[in-house]
């Protein structure tokens, strides 16, 4: 793998982020959901009280959560939603450049499949880990401004651990874009994944703990938990495991690529 | 001549279909190369597969001076049929991308790009995304970009057949000089193409090599002297004409001069032995049968001809 | 109750920012939409979904409303 032309590589998407203005919506939208999440958590008593028709002298019994309750519901927000809209906006970053035959033209120069593959997957995870960071530190900021302040470590835990998540499943978006030809494919595949990972380490806990679907749980834990919490400790398997599939899809998608560059 | 590129044995199975059964040539340094067949051929498989863009089921593709551990592929400069380029760049951006992912240094890319873009005539539009191209522009592009890191070898995918009038002039006239100074392989269909620009051509037929060799050479072996008969459109004038296909093989004294005859329309075609004997003894039969023609012409075959009665077509 | 009546003067400022950003957004897809050669479905349709769903009406348009031509 060559170092400079990983850059040009990279740069080139980066380039290619900015001017389909997805570096730019893709992190808005996410700190607009971050910032969300606290202001509704704090106003919905107010907003259930002015929208019900309660008779007079009803008191509304909604204890306000703790800012780490917040954050944990910042996270599975963007779990869903987040996931849903970096999936969607990657889906066609192979098949689209194979089906218009723009690889046949990248793809006879002299550089390796890996370094094409690998220059997809740093510029979807900085706007991933980007838009993350932006999304809930803005979460975080309004849940100190309004409920209470969270400590420093366990959301920088919660973010990582979340990220790996993110980085696990649009992985999958990048193998299913190689592996597919149609980029809505891809998309589903890899978000039918996450629903499926998540559902089975919620119904069997005990026994997927190593499951990378469990990574969610564990972040929402780590957000809730004391100063000092070992995520290596309790989630090492689980972690290690996707790190693992990470790299396996990274390999899997190069593979993938050099049997079909381009269409026939 | 030095051998560029030797190509043995070169198979490729799609499935059940063979699409190329084992075409084997060799391309001279210096020289242009036609692939010239029709469509279906195999010729795009064949291409694709020197590119290294499709894997050969079987046989070998050999670059002469690869330096061990070397990428053949940085010895190539690959311009498909209708070229995709990103278009949201532009076609400056594209140049310079291209020349970086060769290996070349941004400066350098630059530069390189700057010169090949005004090469091709793409100097003013330079600035402007490759999105609003015309065809022949993006094919001037594709250019710019395949010969941005001086490959030894410019591989072409039929170059100008998706080309309007105007656009295939103007990328024909760019090739005619860049064939001065590398060397070059195309494929096409059209024969005219190949006989404007190349030295030497490659005939393909379902996947295999028909006939090859320099053009000049190919010329001289294969012309023979022809007559051609225009008739008129009378039923008597045909009727002769018919009937003349026919017993031209059986009647031995037309059987030495004329080695093949057959009518399309209302034009016959006479491939002949000995010109001034069959010129004589035509003109007399003319008169006596008071056959009606229309032209009457004595001439060689061309290329064309050639090319149709190997194609088969 | 007196207390949260008080905090609705203080809502302003804090979804303030809220307001800015989706404006950003629907500008962002508006100025996209005008630029479009082809957008997937009426143009118009796209102007009145952005500008009036919000949020997932910019979303939409950024994720589905061009049509990437080849």
């Amino acid at each position: 793998m060559n170092a400079g032309k990983l850059l040009t590589l990279v740069q080139k998407e980066w380039l290619e982020l900015l001017r389909s203005f997805k570096l730019i919506w893709v992190p808005l939208v996410f700190v607009v959901l971050g910032i969300m999440q606290p202001v509704t958590s704090y106003y919905m008593p107010v907003i259930l009280e002015k929208a019900g028709n309660m008779p007079e002298g009803t008191v509304i019994e909604i204890p306000l959560p703790s800012g780490a309750q917040v954050l944990a519901d910042t996270l599975s927000q963007f779990g869903v939603m987040g996931l849903l809209i970096l999936a969607l906006s990657f889906m066609g970053t192979v098949s689209g450049e194979r089906n218009s035959g723009a690889t046949s033209l990248v793809l006879v120069k002299p550089i390796s499949f890996g370094t094409y593959i690998a220059a997809k997957w740093i510029s979807m995870m900085t706007l991933t880990w980007g838009a993350l960071l932006l999304g809930y530190a803005a979460s975080w900021y309004y849940t100190w401004l309004l409920i209470e302040q969270v400590a420093f470590g366990p959301f920088l835990l919660s973010y990582i651990l979340f990220g790996l998540w993110f980085t696990f499943i649009l992985t999958g978006t990048l193998l299913f874009s190689t592996l597919l030809r149609s980029a809505a494919g891809a998309a589903f595949s890899s978000l039918g994944l996450a629903v499926l990972l998540s559902l089975l380490a919620g119904l069997m806990p005990k026994y997927l703990s190593w499951s990378p679907g469990s990574i969610t749980g564990s972040a929402y834990q780590a957000v809730q938990s004391l100063e000092g919490f070992d995520a290596l400790a309790s989630f090492g398997w689980s972690i290690g495991i996707t790190v693992l599939l990470i790299g396996a899809g990274l390999i899997g998608s190069a593979a993938m690529l050099r049997r079909s560059p381009a269409l026939d | 001549m030095n051998r560029l590129l030797q190509v043995e044995g070169l198979v490729k199975t799609f499935g059940t279909t063979q699409a190329v059964k084992g075409i084997g040539f060799n391309i001279k340094e210096g020289r242009c190369t036609a692939l010239l067949g029709p469509n279906g051929a195999g010729k795009t498989t064949t291409i694709r597969m020197l590119t290294g863009l499709l894997k050969p089921t079987e046989g070998k593709i050999e670059f002469q001076g690869l330096r061990p551990g070397e990428d053949q592929r940085s010895l190539l400069g690959y311009l498909p049929q209708s070229p995709a380029f990103h278009n949201w760049m532009s076609g400056m951006e594209y140049a310079v991308y291209a020349g970086k992912l060769c290996g070349l240094s941004a400066g350098e890319a630059k530069s390189r790009a700057k010169e090949l873009l005004g090469r091709v005539g793409l100097a003013d539009a330079a600035n402007r995304k490759i999105g609003g191209y015309s065809g022949g522009m993006k094919q001037r592009l594709g250019l710019a970009q395949a010969l941005i890191h001086r490959p030894r070898l410019l591989v072409m995918d039929e170059p100008v057949s998706a080309l309007d009038p105007i656009g295939r002039r103007e990328v024909l006239g760019i090739l005619k000089e860049l064939k001065e100074e590398t060397t070059v392989l195309f494929s096409t269909h059209v024969l005219h193409d190949a006989e404007e620009l190349c030295d030497d051509v490659v005939i393909i037929q379902s996947g295999q090599v028909a006939l090859q060799g320099s053009l000049s050479q190919i010329q001289s072996d294969h012309r023979r002297p022809v007559i051609e008969l225009k008739l008129e459109d009378k039923e008597s004038s045909m009727e002769w004409a018919r009937s003349f296909v026919e017993r031209h093989q059986t009647d031995d004294a037309w059987r030495m001069i004329i080695e093949d005859a057959h009518l399309e329309d209302r034009t016959l075609r006479l491939t002949v032995l000995d010109m001034e004997k069959a010129r004589q003894a035509l003109t007399e039969e003319l008169a006596k049968q008071r056959v009606g023609f229309v032209r009457l012409e004595a001439g060689y075959s061309s290329l064309e001809d050639l090319f149709m009665k190997v194609v088969g077509a | 109750m007196n207390e949260t009546t008080m905090e609705i003067s203080k809502l302003i400022p804090i979804i303030a920012p809220i307001f800015v950003i989706q404006l950003i957004l629907m500008v962002i897809a508006l100025i996209q939409c005008f630029k479009a050669e082809e957008t997937r479905g009426p143009k118009v349709v796209w102007v009145l979904v952005i500008i009036f769903v919000n949020l997932l009406g910019p979303i939409a348009f950024f994720l589905f409303g061009r049509r990437i031509k080849a």
